[in-house]
C-alpha cells in the first residue's frame, strides 16, 4: 500500500488439490480503504454485500446485538434488502470490526460485554456464521472494550478502550492468532507524555510503523452523553495521544500530542505517500501524521471540520484510494462531508449535505462511486425521540453529488441501531467449506 | 491460457475450468523496505500457533512426518508450487529464501540450526521428483533445504488447515466456479520446538528482517512456552 505497491500474483497450473491461478497478497488495489494493508482476497469490483454489526435495543426484535447482511449489489433483485441476520447473545454494545488477513472471518467487538464474536464469511459470503465467541479478553489481559480489530498476518491485533481496575481510558492492545488463541498483549504508553489510551490502530509496513490514537474509557462511554458533557471532570478523561509504535518490535517509538480524542486513522494509499491523517472528535480538526525532513513523526493540525465551537463531533472519515479527498461524518449535525486532500497540508472542504439526523460510521467503494453511511455512536450517546433514526443508507457518488440508493430502516426492521460495516462479495469463496473452519469451533 | 482445475471442496472434488490471468510484468518485483529494522534480540517473537504435523513426502517420495522438518531447528516455511510463473509470487519467495540460505550458510553460529523447508500446493503436479528437480536449484552449502510434497490433498488440507493459509476460489455472479484460486502468500518462521513465531506476507518478506528473526529466536536465552496442541 505505501510506497512500491505489489499485487502478488502466482500464475500457474495446480491439478488434484486446486489449480491455483493466483497467489494474491499484498495491499493491493482494491476493496475498502480502510482495511489492513496485509489483508488478501480483496473486492476488486462490486461489492455484493454489506455486513452491518448492529446493537440490539431492549424489547425491539429479539433485542440481541447482530450481524446484520445487506444485498448491495443494484444487479440483484434483493437490492438493498435485508438477506441474512445474525444474532449474538444478549446486548453487548455492538461496536466495530475487522476481517482476518485472509478474509475469512470477521471479528466483532461489544464495548459493553467485552465479548468478541468471530463470523464465518468465506464458507458462504451471504449467510455469515458465528464460529466463536471469545469471552475471556478482560479476565486474560486486564482490558476491556474491544474495538478496533486490525488484520495481521496470521493475527489480529484487538484495541481496547478500557480497563479492569477503574474503567477509565488506560488500556492496551491484544494480540490473538486468527484461531482465536491470546498470543501477546501490549499496555498503550503512560510515560514520555503517553496518557495509556486506545482507539484506533492502522499500520504502514513499508515504514514499520504502527500509529494508534485515543479515545475514552468505559465509564465515560457507557454514560448518556448529556449527562457526560456536564461533568467537567469526566470530560478531562478523554485521549489526547497518538502514538507511533515501533511494528516490528511493537513498542511505542513516540507519543503526538493531538488534543481532543483523535479517532480512526487512514494512511494515504497512494504510492510514495508517507502520511496519516486523523479527525479529532471533541475538536474537530483534522490532524496529518508524517515524518518531518528529518525523518522525525510528526502531528499537525491541518484543518477544521464545521465550527469546532458549536462540538458537530466528527466521528468516521474514509479516504479514498488515491489520498485525495476524504469523507468525514459529523454526528450531531447529521453532515457528510468530503475534503479535498491534493494537499494534505491544506486540506479544503468542497461539498456536504444533510446525510440523517445523526450519522457515525462512512464506507466507500474501492472506486468511489458507492458510499455507505450508518447511524449509532453508542447506546447511550445516540440522540431521543425523532432524533433517533437507525438506519444504512446507501449513495451514488459521482464527485459532484451525494445521491441516495438505497436505505435499510433498522428500527422498522427491528433491527437495532446500525454501527459499523464491511464489505462483502460472493466472488470469492473459500475453497474448503467445514473442514477449513473446524480450528475455530 | 485455459486451465483444467480442480478443487476439494468439504473433501469432495470438482472440475473447472479458469483463465488464468498473466503475469504483470509491468509491478515491482518486491515492496522497498523503507526503515532500518529494529536490531535481533531487542523485541520478542511470540508464540502464534504449534504447527501442524502430518504425513509428508520427501524429495527421496519417502514418507515422513512434516514434524520431522519443523522440529529440532530454526525453521522458514513457505507453501509453493513448482509451475507458478508470476515473478511477484511463488518465485519473490523462492529468492528470498535462496537470500536467506545464503546468508545462513555463511554465518557459523546459525548454519546448524537453520532449515528452509518448501512445501507444495500441488500434490498431483509436484511429485516428488519434480521437487527433487525443483530443489537442484538450491546451492548445497550446508544449509538443510527440504522440499517437500504430500500424497494428496487430502493429507494436505490439514496443514493448510493447521497454518492457516488459506485458498480460495472466485465465482461467477451465480456461484459458479469462475476464477483463479487465490491465495495470500505467507511464510512461517518456527522455532525449535515447531512453534510458529512470525509470520510474513509479501508486504513484510524482507530478508533483513528475517535474518534479524532468526537471530532473536537465538538468543532467547530460556526456551519460550510451548503451545499445547
Amino acid at each position: 500500500m505505501h510506497g512500491n505497491r505489489v499485487f502478488a500474483a502466482c500464475t500457474g497450473v495446480i491439478a488434484g488439490l486446486v489449480t491455483l491461478a493466483g497467489a494474491a497478497a499484498l495491499p493491493a488495489a482494491a476493496d475498502e480503504t480502510c482495511n489492513s494493508p496485509y489483508m488478501g482476497n480483496l473486492i476488486k469490483g462490486q461489492e455484493d454485500y454489506l455486513y452491518v454489526w448492529a446493537l440490539g435495543v431492549k424489547g425491539m426484535g429479539d433485542g440481541s446485538d447482530k450481524l446484520v447482511t445487506i444485498d448491495v449489489n443494484p444487479a440483484s433483485s434483493r437490492y438493498g434488502k435485508v438477506i441474512n441476520k445474525v444474532s449474538v447473545r444478549g446486548q453487548g454494545e455492538a461496536h466495530h470490526m475487522g476481517f482476518t488477513d485472509d478474509r475469512r472471518f470477521l471479528w466483532a467487538g461489544g464495548l459493553d460485554n467485552s465479548r468478541i464474536s468471530i463470523f464465518d464469511v468465506g464458507t458462504d459470503p451471504s449467510r455469515p456464521k458465528l464460529v466463536r465467541t471469545i469471552a475471556d479478553m478482560p479476565a486474560k489481559t486486564g482490558y476491556v472494550g474491544p474495538h478496533t480489530f486490525y488484520a495481521m498476518p496470521g493475527r489480529m491485533v484487538v484495541q481496547g478502550l478500557s480497563n479492569t481496575k477503574d474503567g477509565g481510558g488506560v488500556t492496551g492492545m491484544a494480540l490473538y492468532s486468527n484461531k482465536g488463541e491470546l498470543v501477546a498483549t501490549y499496555p498503550m504508553p503512560t510515560t514520555d507524555g503517553g496518557d495509556g489510551y486506545g482507539y484506533d490502530v492502522a499500520i504502514n509496513p513499508q515504514k514499520n510503523v504502527m500509529l494508534t490514537s485515543s479515545f475514552t474509557g468505559r465509564k465515560n462511554y457507557t454514560r448518556a452523553l448529556g449527562d457526560l458533557v456536564k461533568d467537567a471532570e469526566a470530560m478531562k478523561k478523554f485521549g489526547n495521544t497518538m502514538v507511533v509504535w515501533d511494528l516490528k518490535a511493537m513498542k511505542p517509538k513516540k507519543v503526538l500530542s493531538v488534543p481532543g480524542a483523535p479517532l480512526e486513522i487512514r494512511w494515504s494509499l497512494k504510492d510514495g505517500d508517507s502520511w496519516a491523517i486523523t479527525a479529532s472528535a471533541l475538536t474537530s480538526k483534522l490532524w496529518l501524521v508524517k515524518p518531518d525532513a528529518s525523518g522525525e513523526w510528526q502531528a499537525k493540525e491541518v484543518g477544521v471540520i464545521g465550527d469546532p465551537a458549536k462540538i458537530p463531533l466528527p466521528v468516521d472519515i474514509s479516504i479514498n484510494k488515491d489520498g485525495t479527498g476524504l469523507w468525514v461524518n459529523t454526528f450531531m449535525d447529521g453532515k457528510t462531508r468530503y475534503f479535498d486532500l491534493s494537499n494534505p497540508e491544506q486540506p479544503k472542504q468542497t461539498y456536504e449535505r444533510v446525510t440523517g439526523k445523526q450519522v457515525n460510521m462512512i464506507s466507500q467503494s474501492w472506486d468511489g462511486t458507492r458510499v455507505y453511511i450508518a447511524s449509532s455512536l453508542l447506546a447511550n450517546w445516540d440522540k431521543g425521540g425523532a432524533d433517533d433514526e437507525q438506519f444504512v443508507r446507501g449513495f451514488a457518488w459521482d464527485g459532484k453529488e451525494l445521491k441516495p440508493a438505497f436505505e435499510v430502516d433498522f428500527y422498522k426492521e427491528k433491527l437495532g441501531r446500525a454501527h459499523h460495516m464491511k464489505l462483502g462479495s460472493k466472488a470469492m469463496k473459500t475453497a474448503y467449506g467445514g473442514e477449513r473452519t473446524a480450528a475455530l469451533r | 491460457m485455459l486451465l483444467a482445475a480442480a478443487t476439494a471442496a468439504g473433501g469432495g472434488v470438482a472440475a473447472l475450468a479458469v483463465d488464468a490471468h498473466e503475469p504483470d510484468d509491468t509491478a515491482p518485483a518486491a515492496v522497498t523496505m523503507d526503515f532500518v529494522p529494529p536490531p535481533a534480540g531487542s523485541y520478542a517473537l511470540h508464540a502464534i500457533m504449534p504447527a501442524p504435523d502430518g504425513p509428508v513426502l520427501d524429495a527421496e517420495g519417502r514418507r515422513r512426518p512434516l514434524s520431522r522438518f519443523t522440529a529440532g531447528k530454526i525453521t522458514l516455511l513457505g507453501f509453493i508450487y513448482t509451475s507458478c510463473a508470476d515473478r511477484r509470487g511463488c518465485p519473490l519467495a523462492y529468492q528470498i529464501f535462496h537470500t536467506v540460505h545464503h546468508r545462513v550458510a555463511e554465518d557459523a553460529e546459525l548454519r546448524s540450526h537453520v532449515r528452509l523447508v518448501s512445501l507444495s500446493f500441488d500434490p498431483a503436479r509436484d511429485t516428488p521428483e519434480v521437487m527433487r528437480h525443483y530443489a537442484a536449484g538450491a546451492p548445497s552449502n550446508g544449509v538443510e533445504w527440504a522440499f517437500l510434497t504430500t500424497e494428496r490433498p487430502r493429507t494436505l488440507a490439514p496443514l493448510l488447515d493447521g497454518f492457516g493459509q488459506d485458498v480460495r476460489i472466485e465465482t461467477d455472479a451465480h456461484g459458479r466456479p469462475a476464477g483463479p484460486l487465490a491465495h495470500v502468500l505467507k511464510v512461517f518462521l518456527l522455532d525449535e520446538s515447531a512453534t510458529v513465531r512470525e509470520i510474513y506476507t509479501t508486504a513484510y518478506l524482507f530478508p533483513e528482517v528475517i535474518m534479524n528473526d532468526i537471530k532473536t529466536l537465538r538468543l532467547e536465552d530460556r526456551p519460550q512456552r510451548k503451545i499445547a496442541r
